[in-house]
């Protein structure tokens, strides 16, 4: 659900700081993102007006900054389109359209939010961290990387009163493994009702799901989807997704319907029929 | 001055009409683009029943260009005009349905239940999808089934029959000839070109489905040419559609004879680029003094070239 319309618009950059390890922050004016962005939404971007590589980009927006009309992406430098964007210098400009897409939904009086981020997942965490702390929630966010230079928002993050557990596969930081180890020892406690949102890759999507599922919690993930036009037009970034009350499960688009979905209702790699659908049909039964 | 252009019977603002496939059901994009400032758009192909398409990846990016396998993903004619043509029906804008089918005869029931239906200027007819396994190019890749899928929807509406044609075919003057003469009132010229884009690392194709269709800047240039071949073919208006992003590239079109062009890609590269394109032609008008952006159409120099209906180039002959 879009809360307000998107703009199409030249969106000049007007900050950049380098993370070291190809990770940048990048910070562009575009009013109508910086008041009526959500955490979870996104814009599609695209540096300068040269036409290679032909399409935008989805980017999560980390922060905005609606006194000064701004937003600011964490980015890292995976190919041609994110790497045309770090190169911009302030005064430079981009195309932005946004925002976009369903945002993360405010955990409900009295849950907490557990925050689960892989790398470069962690972009949309800063703003929902602020949202959950200013409905008078409380947050606690497990981030993990390959290695410590793969968090490299991990002071600032903490610096902002969040509760942050980092977790590196090389131990180089934070607990040594998976970020769902340490989160799957936070849930043994167990914290109190709690709610699941998470962003990075697939497989750490796909093994979140997998929690809640075994403990019937609600979570929440934002999918990664390779995305043509991000208003639902193209068709390229769907996902196949399936309500309780559906018979089959349906392309939905990752951009309109998304990119954030109850992980009940997505099917993952090896299913069949999702457990929001199984969970109805058994009820039912 | 005049912008504005007819096109089997329908008077367009402009000539930049949105192409089929990058628009959506053209719902999508209220509130960002204003589609009263185009000359029209076709919306998404549609078959008689909902259509799940293919699986993903659909998407390749390629130089300059794009390669996709969607597969007609669409909700189904019968949903479209009950819940989305009321709300199209909200802009004035020249609406055209994508028509598809399995079937001749699927491809002329659509047409039925469009010819009923408010709200729906005139009909695209899909006979050029290069990702699906029925319709589509079979229909487009014989010039006899190219004939029999025009006449059956001529056939079966009053509305305005515009064939898509494919560029995946030797001579595209046959199948524009072949279009005319079942009743076609103009021609969409061209269709995604079929392609392969493969990952070098797992060896196996980008795109879920295998192969897709080529669309973008990559693929102006033969646009044109078959385009100006089409226009050059046949007696009725030809809609250019190819690669188009700037009002240069529109207007290669419109002097190689075509009265009118879509934009595709470039949709999704920007929604908003009508605009950009539509500013950058009236200024090309303007620049050289011309009144009509109809007396730019077909007034190619080409020394040397023969007289209509004959084509000189490698491909024809």
């Amino acid at each position: 659900m879009i809360d307000r319309m998107p703009a199409n618009r030249i969106a000049p950059l007007v900050g950049r700081e380098g993370l070291g390890g190809h990770y940048w922050l990048l910070t562009f004016r575009h009013a109508e993102t910086a008041v009526g962005a959500r955490a979870g939404q996104f814009v599609m971007m695209k540096a300068g007006l040269s036409a290679e590589p032909p399409l935008r980009r989805p980017f999560s927006i980390m922060d905005t900054d609606p006194g000064q009309e701004t937003f600011t992406l964490f980015v890292k430098e995976v190919g041609p389109g994110s790497r045309a964007l770090c190169a911009l210098e302030p005064g430079d400009v981009a195309q932005c359209l946004g925002p976009l897409g369903r945002p993360f939904s405010t955990p409900p009086d009295g849950t907490e939010a557990l925050l689960v981020a892989g790398g470069y997942g962690v972009a949309p965490f800063r703003l929902f961290g602020r949202e959950v702390g200013r409905s008078g929630g409380k947050a606690r966010l497990f981030y993990g990387g390959r290695t410590a230079s793969d968090l490299p928002l991990l002071d600032r993050l903490a610096a902002t009163g969040l509760p942050v557990v980092p977790a590196t596969e090389d131990g180089s930081v934070g607990h040594r493994g998976r970020v769902t180890a340490p989160l799957v020892e936070w849930l043994d406690r167990p914290p109190g009702p709690a709610r699941l949102y998470a962003c990075g890759p697939d497989a750490m999507l796909h093994a979140v799901a997998r929690l809640a599922g075994e403990r019937a919690m609600e979570a929440e993930v934002s999918l990664e989807s390779w995305m043509g036009c991000g208003l639902g037009t193209c068709l390229g970034c769907v996902v196949l997704v399936q309500g309780a009350g559906e018979a089959r499960p349906k392309h939905r688009c990752a951009c309109t319907e998304g990119p954030v979905f109850d992980t009940a209702r997505i099917l993952w790699p090896g299913e069949e029929v999702s457990r929001a659908a199984r969970g109805a049909a058994e009820a039912v039964a | 001055m005049n912008l504005s252009v007819e096109i089997a019977g329908l008077r367009l603002r402009n000539p930049l009409i949105a192409a089929s496939g990058t628009f959506g059901y053209g719902v999508e994009l209220e509130g960002v683009v204003d589609l009263s400032r185009l000359g029209g758009f076709v919306s998404k192909g549609l078959f008689l029943e909902p259509r799940d398409g293919n699986p993903t990846p659909r998407l390749a990016e390629t130089p300059s260009g794009l390669l996709n396998a969607i597969g007609l993903q669409g909700i189904g004619i019968h949903a479209f005009v009950r819940d989305v043509l009321p709300r199209i029906a909200r802009h004035d804008t020249v609406h055209l349905v994508n028509v598809c089918g399995d079937t001749v005869e699927e491809y002329a029931e659509v047409a039925r239940v469009c010819d009923g239906a408010p709200g729906i200027a005139g009909l695209e007819v899909n006979i050029s999808c290069p990702n699906v396994k029925k319709g589509g190019i079979l229909f487009g890749g014989d010039p006899r089934m190219t004939h029999d899928v025009v006449a059956a929807v001529r056939r079966a509406t009053r509305l305005p029959v515009i064939p898509k044609l494919s560029p995946n075919v030797a001579d595209i003057t046959v199948f524009a000839r072949a279009a005319e003469d079942a009743g076609a009132d103009a021609l969409s010229c061209i269709n995604t070109i079929l392609g392969l884009a493969i990952d070098v690392e797992t060896r196996r194709p980008k795109l879920a489905y295998g192969t897709g269709g080529l669309s973008g800047p990559a693929i102006r240039p033969i646009a044109v040419r078959m385009a100006w071949q089409a226009s050059r073919a046949v007696g009725i208006p030809v809609i250019g559609v190819g690669g188009i992003s700037s009002a240069s590239d529109a207007l290669e079109f419109l002097v190689a004879g075509c009265r009118a062009v879509q934009i595709g890609t470039a949709n999704f590269v920007d929604p908003g680029v009508h605009e950009r394109v539509l500013a950058d032609l009236e200024a090309w008008l303007e620049r050289h003094g011309i009144d009509d952006v109809n007396s730019v159409v077909g007034t190619i120099e080409y020394p040397g070239l023969p007289g209509p209906g004959v084509c000189e180039t490698e491909v024809c002959r």
